[in-house]
């Protein structure tokens, strides 16, 4: 390859990479550092600030780097916030019991990735409107957090308490939590997936065109299967580090987490009704990006219903920036 | 049905379940909703009341207003609208302020529908001139809406005594006095959708954009008639709200969104657009609110209605992918 010939190439891929969902996420995470470091000032990004910023993006960090496969493979899953919930009382329940964690979790996981099925089922094999029977499993899913939690007797809270689990999944390493350190290892592990191996490839193709995926002889059905069940995986996985973090599940955990979730992807260019759309890193950052900016709300002691208002406005602006980058317009 | 290789069940036309015609789905529908109310009448005697009835009745009344709000967006090609708690609440807010400053009813009404479809008109604004997807827009606006309406009050509450504050605890021929506007409006809305020229180019514009417009149709305004028109009758639903809750927050309404959704897809109201039949929305609505009430008489706690409702759309929505699916 000549500098001469392949001039043009690298043009187009710098004025992709500048222009790209990434770069204006990217640009959008320094200015709310910026804004960060001169309003709120240097605490903003001492370690002990950013430890807890990150243990409170643990949950929606794992649940974002898996569900977002199901976004870029054109499935939406809706279920996620209750999955959530669902996988923190069923693990707590357990716990609680005095069942082994080592134990306990995998048949949380199991539980999980069998509702997924029922998701995967309706969806890829009867052909049913992903919104919709995702919207069902939501509901069904928190109806089972409430009657799992009501076991836990009236106060509507599972108290699983474990010294050991609470331990690791409060550690930490060089002042950070080593679980926020693994969630963004996580998030960067899915971007390359998605970008660098064939299954990414055929995520983004079946979410892209299912029909031309079809015709280029990728198992259309087999791939956002795979992605409805790596979503309700990480979810799982999220509720579980969620008892481990917290020692307690409740009535409403996880409850509107799917659309804090998709708003901070849907910021950070995933679209959730193009499939094909978005990467993990730009995700990664969108929640990012919204959890600096209620930080800066909280720390500036602001009513935190004004990080809601500046999400709104990121989310239509972001959506509005991923039209004009060529996204289909809405008539 | 093996595998299908691809998903392409949404360009399935003509009549679903010969024989019946369009009215097939309409008699499953009605056919388990009375199943469940026999069975549960076999099992405890006691649940065919008159105090079932009103429970049932209750329930349905302002789900039943937001579904024929819903599924007008739906069938117009919105596909849904999920800022009506935002809506909601601030055409309830307004209500109640307006009943604390001793306004008569009709006045009452008339703001609460004009702020609803103030709010769909903002909606709808936003949709039109950015060419934006409802579903997103929607979902913005309601995470701003409800954090302005947070910072705007905490409680709010009609005044005891007045006429909105009888009106929601007063029966009418032996029915909660909400019930009615609801069932008048399911009827009259769902005559007058494929049988008005405003209706038929909503139900145009759904089926298909393109040759809606080459009809002459103008895409624009039909959307801001609909969301307009839809965010109005949030505003009714809002009346009947504030008459007959306790005191609400701006979270009071989040409840209602899933069990309208699932009313709208239910009743068979295709979320892609051009489908879906309003009258079919009162045995949905019914068969959703009976579930609770049902559950009570089986002697399970009201935390297993979530259960059966979601598996009930699931299954529901399956069973209607499938069909499309097999038809030609």
């Amino acid at each position: 390859m000549t500098i001469t010939s392949a001039q043009p190439d690298r043009f187009e891929i710098w004025r992709e990479r500048l222009s790209g969902s990434v770069a204006s996420i990217t640009i959008t995470f320094i200015i709310v550092m910026a804004v960060g470091l001169l309003w709120v000032g240097p605490r903003f990004v001492s370690t002990s600030n950013i430890g807890i910023i990150g243990s409170f993006l643990v949950v929606p960090l794992i649940v974002g780097a898996c569900a977002g496969f199901a976004l870029l493979a054109g499935v939406v899953d809706l279920s996620i916030g209750s999955m959530v919930g669902f996988a923190s009382a069923l693990f707590a329940i357990q716990i609680a019991g005095g069942m082994d964690p080592w134990i306990a979790a995998p048949l949380t996981l199991l539980a999980c990735v069998a509702m997924g099925a029922i998701n995967a089922l309706a969806i890829v094999h009867f052909g049913a409107d992903a919104i919709a029977a995702t919207l069902g499993m939501l509901t069904a899913l928190r109806g089972m957090t409430w009657v799992i939690t009501g076991i836990g007797g009236a106060s509507g809270a599972i108290f699983a308490f474990h010294p050991g689990l609470f331990g690791m999944a409060n550690s930490r390493v060089l002042g950070l939590p080593v679980l926020f350190l693994l969630a963004i290892v996580l998030s960067l592990i899915a971007a390359g997936v998605v970008t660098k191996t064939r299954l990414g490839r055929h995520v983004q193709a079946v979410g892209g065109d299912d029909k031309a995926a079809a015709r280029a002889g990728i198992p259309v059905a087999r791939v956002r299967t795979f992605a409805l069940l790596l979503s309700a995986f990480g979810a799982g996985v999220a509720g579980i580090v969620f008892v481990a973090q917290l020692g307690s599940a409740a009535r409403a955990t996880g409850f509107g987490l799917e659309f804090q979730v998709y708003a901070a992807l849907m910021i950070g260019g995933y679209s959730i009704l193009r499939g094909g759309v978005g990467n993990p890193v730009g995700g990664m950052l969108g929640l990012l990006v919204v959890a600096g900016v209620s930080n800066i709300i909280e720390l500036k002691a602001i009513s935190p219903y004004y990080t809601n208002i500046i999400v709104g406005a990121l989310l239509l602006g972001a959506v509005l920036l991923d039209r004009l980058r060529g996204g289909d317009p809405y008539e | 049905m093996a595998l299908a290789p691809t998903i392409d069940g949404k360009d399935a036309v003509g009549p679903r379940w010969p024989g019946l015609g369009a009215w097939g789905p309409a008699l499953a529908l009605v056919a388990v909703w009375l199943v469940l109310i026999a069975a549960t009448g076999l099992y405890r005697p006691d649940f065919l009341s008159h105090q079932t009835l009103l429970a049932v009745t209750f329930t349905m009344s302002i789900v039943g207003v937001l579904a024929v709000a819903q599924a007008l967006v739906a069938i117009s090609g919105g596909f849904l609208d999920l800022s009506q708690p935002s809506g909601l609440i601030l055409s309830g807010l307004v209500t109640v302020r307006l009943a604390e400053a001793g306004m008569p009813m009709p006045v009452l009404i008339l703001g609460a529908l004009a702020t609803g479809a103030a709010w769909g008109l903002v909606n709808a604004t936003i949709i039109v001139l950015a060419k934006l997807n409802p579903v997103i827009v929607t979902l913005a606006t309601n995470f701003i809406g409800l954090a302005a309406l947070f910072l705007l009050f905490q409680l709010a509450q009609v005044p005891r005594g007045t006429a909105i504050h009888e009106f929601g605890r007063t029966s009418l021929l032996g029915l909660p006095a909400i019930w009615w506007p609801m069932a008048a409006l399911i009827l009259v809305a769902g005559f007058f959708l494929p049988r008005t020229r405003v209706g038929r180019r909503a139900i145009a514009v759904g089926g298909n954009r393109q040759a809606a417009r080459a009809r002459g149709i103008s895409l624009p305004r039909t959307r801001i008639a609909i969301f307009t028109l839809s965010g109005a009758l949030v505003g009714l639903a809002s009346v009947l709200f504030v008459a007959s809750s306790g005191p609400f927050n701006p979270g009071s309404a989040n409840f209602l969104q899933l069990n309208v959704i699932a009313s709208v897809i239910l009743a068979g109201v295709s979320l892609a657009g051009g489908r879906g039949n309003l009258w079919l929305l009162f045995p949905s609505v019914g068969f959703l609110s009976t579930i609770p009430t049902t559950l009570v008489f089986f002697g399970l706690a009201s935390d297993w209605q979530l259960i059966f409702q979601g598996f009930i759309l699931v299954f529901a929505v399956a069973f209607d992918g499938y069909r499309a699916r097999r038809a030609p």
